[in-house]
């Protein structure tokens, strides 16, 4: 399993990306980025959750303890409004920055 | 939503801590079953993801880092401030202490201000309040009758009306018999004012009042403490007033001041009474206007009675300085504490900066570790705000021991204006949170901005080697001890100026001798008083009486007692000189036995003095009058007029001359022969060695005379000493504020110096290693210290030009551009800076350079 270091922004983008789509435990995060991209990207526990509760503290996630399907305690997040916003101005500065890694990348 | 977070991660941070470690348990888990769905076995499934997860603690301490945001940093850096102040126990205490000093006197000088300028009527929407006589346009003034009272209470024009008239009341309790301000009032007027009660009993009904009824009375909580030693049992008691028996119905607190600041006694009226006067106080309703209210008011007023019908009323306020002089010494007063409080917390400032640019090292550090500029200003400024917390607290106790000393030192003159009873209330208090955050925005910001400004990159290299100050510091912090050199000064010109009026005025020339003389006032109230000869017989029986009172040597007789005591007449005077212009002149005239000349000593420069043979038009006149009259040319002999009255001039006496603040209060005088004794005459005594008391005086005239009344007995200087009154307070103050500036300058550039000198330890070893004199090193730094003060000094003159402007109505027979004054102000700040300076410099140049180079 390779080991991809990325920016503290991809982290927040992805897990935006991945809680736009429906909300989800700590865990499900997790192996939802990996199995999407792939297995290609692995979060760290130790990454993922500071990042969860920095965004919750920014208002971009909202969080309570319920529930989970297999009848277990667990923190359920979802997105805010907020979020929204925020992931689509990232995803829109990630697709520029991508677009312009791949241009320099063709050049040679 | 974020703040929401915050709060509950301060309030339930250990809750947090258990979801977190609940979550954890629930990733391990799963990720455990997802191992063993891989196909591993149950033991390596778990391992696995405790390798996968890393270590829970951190991952805990981190989420708790993020969670933990602003609120708790701030309980952090309240903690760690707290910490470093009892870490430096000897600077809180100094800083805390001069902040604590600051706080108090504002809070108490704004106390003073409130009661005696911005709030002298303590009562509910006292704008609406006001006293109201009858008056023309051209001045006269009478009071309002009953009948209109009555009349304006009927019609629409206030929303209340009532009437207060004071008297003095005399109270026998057991076998003494003292006198009190009291009044009569209707029993409405509590309710007008504001919500008063009563500390003990009831207020009056409507019943009391009436004839017949009239014998109850409200008693203040003072005269019940002080007279009656608070007898548990008062209320329902009787007391006798004015001979007559009254019952307590109830005591009213101290606080309660009105219709005068010093009215201890309230009585019942319902002005039914024959000849009963009124004296109208009322409130105007809110939603009308004044002028609509005094129309309706004078429509009233003439409906119902037809003496007023030339009448219109006259509003006035309940209270207040009313004298712009009074005023101009309370804001005095008031720029004097702001000074004060400057200095202090330039002070205060100044120590901060020190102490902040000597933990550079400390804020380098953490600045390296990633702390923002924001917050390490925060940081530093906690400091400076539990600093302020600390004064506050200090500030309030000081505060609560000012203000009755404020009590003692303003002259009742002053006091007796206001009916609030200056006393440390809900808004002083306010007042003092006001100030607190003002000495901390004063002190603490630009300490901390200078502290906390590091050079990017060089910092922790620049500041390892701890040599010297940052030059904005050192300019900084010299400049704040130049402020505050120069607010001394300003505060010390004024009070030199001040203590200077004093003297001159507590020694200026009299023009008579009035130690060991008591004067009395008689009222000859005896059906015999009615004709002359009656009266000159009672006035010489009661001259043998006081004749045989111990010590009494020489006794005179008088209508109006120098000095300052005379009738005064207002007019055009007109001398016998050849075309001579009539003079606008205010006098004052005295009625005297030929013996008072001797008695004051008062001599006769010119002329003769009274003989039994001059009548009532040969006078004596003053100096001073002489020469407004005839100039140079000697007045025996000449005659000047007054209206229709023509005077003939037999001598001349020495001017008699009433220091005071006030110029309009000494003028020029002229005697007449005691030709006629009038029925409320003057005697004065001279006593060896000391005449007797007042009270021995009454009771001797009570038993010998049983109908002549002593209105008032006294010594002559108690006129001087009430007059010198507000130049001693005002020069107390200044005293006292300067004094305090000064400590606390010295004090300011002592440390400033200090820290300078520590500083500069490498620099001075050096000096003196390559062959400087102890006494060159010494002079470096005296000649620093001296260089402050005499910008301070230059800045401070300057300062004090608009404050000789503002202290004029302060000044007797001295100015502020006086070169004593200024001498004085000189010399006192070159010495406290010499002396401030000395200890450093010693130091400075006692350094042993070979101790220096070992410490390196």
């Amino acid at each position: 399993m390779p080991k991809t270091e990325y920016l503290q922004g991809a982290l927040d983008l992805l897990i935006l990306r991945t809680l736009a789509l429906g909300a989800n435990h700590g865990w499900g995060i997790q192996q939802r980025i990996r199995q999407v991209s792939g297995e290609a990207l692995a979060v760290s526990q130790g990454s993922l959750y500071p990042a969860l509760h920095r965004l919750e503290a920014a208002g971009l996630l909202s969080s309570e303890m319920s529930t989970s399907e297999n009848n277990r305690k667990a923190r359920i997040y979802s997105i805010t409004a907020a979020g929204r916003r925020r992931l689509t101005v990232e995803t829109e500065d990630w697709r520029q920055f991508t677009l312009a890694i791949r241009r320099l990348l063709q050049e040679g | 939503m974020a703040l929401m977070t915050t709060l509950r991660s301060l309030r339930q941070r250990r809750r947090a801590e258990r979801e977190f470690d609940d979550e954890a348990a629930f990733h391990l888990e799963m990720e455990t079953e997802a191992n063993i769905a891989r196909g591993m076995s149950r033991e390596e499934a778990r391992l696995t993801a405790l390798r996968a997860f890393g270590g829970v603690v951190q991952t805990r301490e981190h989420v708790r880092d993020t969670r933990a945001l602003r609120v708790e940093s701030l309980w952090l850096d309240v903690r760690y401030a707290a910490r470093a102040l009892m870490a430096q126990r000897r600077f809180t205490c100094a800083a805390a202490g001069m902040l604590a000093l600051a706080i108090g006197l504002g809070t108490a000088m704004f106390t003073v201000l409130d009661a005696l300028i911005l709030r002298p009527v303590p009562f509910r929407d006292p704008a609406q309040l006001a006293h109201v006589w009858m008056g023309t346009d051209r001045g006269g003034r009478v009071v309002v009758s009953p009948a209109v009272l009555k009349a304006w209470r009927e019609s629409a024009a206030f929303e209340a009306a009532e009437s207060a008239m004071s008297a003095t009341v005399l109270l026998q309790v057991g076998e003494t018999v003292v006198a009190r301000e009291s009044a009569t009032v209707t029993p409405g007027i509590f309710k007008m004012l504001s919500n008063v009660r009563t500390l003990r009993g009831r207020l009056f009904d409507p019943t009391d009042g009436r004839p017949g009824e009239a014998d109850r009375v409200l008693v203040s909580e003072t005269l019940w403490r002080t007279v009656y030693g608070s007898d548990p049992a008062f209320v329902g008691s009787s007391i006798t007033v004015d001979g007559r028996r009254s019952v307590v119905i109830g005591v009213l607190p101290s606080d309660f001041r009105f219709p005068s600041a010093d009215t201890v006694l309230w009585r019942p009226t319902n002005l039914t009474g024959r000849a009963e006067m009124a004296k109208a106080y009322v409130r105007f309703a809110s939603n009308m206007m004044r002028a609509d209210s005094l129309r309706l008011a004078t429509e009233a007023a003439r409906a119902a009675d037809g003496n007023t019908a030339q009448l219109r009323p006259w509003v006035y306020p309940l209270a207040g300085l009313t004298d712009s002089n009074a005023t101009q010494s309370v804001r005095v007063l008031a720029g004097g504490v702001v000074l004060v409080f400057l200095v202090l917390c330039a002070n205060v400032s100044g120590l901060l900066l020190a102490r902040l640019t000597a933990r550079r090292r400390e804020f380098a550090m953490r600045a390296a570790l990633g702390a923002s500029r924001a917050r390490l200003l925060r940081q530093a400024l906690a400091e400076s705000a539990l600093l302020a917390a600390l004064g506050m607290a200090g500030g309030a106790a000081v505060a609560w021991a000012f203000v009755p000393v404020s009590q003692q030192v303003i002259p009742e003159t002053l006091l007796l204006q206001t009916l609030n009873p200056l006393t440390l209330n809900g808004r002083a208090l306010l007042m003092t949170s006001a100030f607190g955050v003002v000495a901390i925005l004063v002190s603490g910001l630009l300490p901390a901005w200078l502290g906390t400004s590091l050079p990017a990159g060089d910092s922790l290299r620049v500041v390892d080697r701890g040599a010297t100050e940052t030059p904005a510091a050192r300019m900084v912090g010299r400049a704040l001890v130049a402020i505050e050199v120069a607010l001394a000064c300003t505060l010390l010109v004024g009070a030199t100026v001040l203590t200077r009026s004093f003297v001159n005025m507590s020694q200026a020339d009299r023009g008579l001798q009035t130690d060991g003389i008591t004067t009395v006032w008689l009222a000859l109230g005896s059906s015999a008083a009615t004709d002359p000869a009656g009266r000159a017989g009672i006035a010489r029986s009661v001259e043998d009486q006081l004749r045989q009172l111990p010590g009494v040597r020489q006794v005179a007789w008088s209508y109006g007692l120098p000095p300052h005591g005379g009738m005064l007449s207002f007019g055009e005077w007109t001398s016998d000189r050849p075309g001579a212009l009539p003079i606008n002149l205010n006098l004052e005239r005295y009625v005297v036995t030929p013996d008072l000349f001797a008695l004051y000593q008062i001599p006769i420069v010119r002329g003769r003095g009274f003989t039994s043979s001059d009548t009532f038009n040969n006078v004596i006149v003053s100096q001073a009058l002489a020469s407004r009259l005839w100039g140079d040319a000697d007045p025996i002999g000449h005659s000047f007029r007054f209206i229709q009255e023509t005077f003939q001039v037999v001598g001349v006496a020495r001017e008699i001359h009433f220091p005071s603040l006030d110029p309009r209060a000494d003028l020029p005088e002229f005697y007449h022969p005691y030709t006629d004794v009038p029925s409320t005459p003057m005697v004065s005594l001279r006593c060896e060695p000391g005449c007797p008391d007042a009270a021995v005086i009454r009771h001797r005239l009570a038993s010998s005379h049983p109908t002549v009344r002593v209105q008032a007995a006294g010594t002559v200087d108690r006129k001087y000493v009430a007059e010198l009154a507000r130049p001693r307070a005002a020069a107390a103050v200044a005293l006292t504020f300067a004094v305090f500036a000064l400590t606390a300058t010295a004090a300011g550039l002592f440390s400033v110096l200090s820290y300078a000198v520590t500083r500069r330890r490498r620099e001075f070893g050096i000096r003196t290693a390559l062959g400087a004199t102890p006494r060159r090193v010494r002079h470096v730094v005296l000649r620093d210290g001296l260089i402050v003060a005499a910008i301070g000094l230059a800045v401070g003159t300057v300062f004090a030009i608009p404050l000789s402007g503002a202290l004029r109505s302060l000044q007797y027979g001295v100015t502020s551009s006086d070169p004593l004054s200024w001498a004085i102000v000189l010399a006192t700040v070159a010495l406290t800076a010499m002396a401030a300076s000395w200890f450093p410099a010693r130091s400075a140049a006692r350094l042993d350079p070979i101790v220096l180079l070992r410490e390196e």
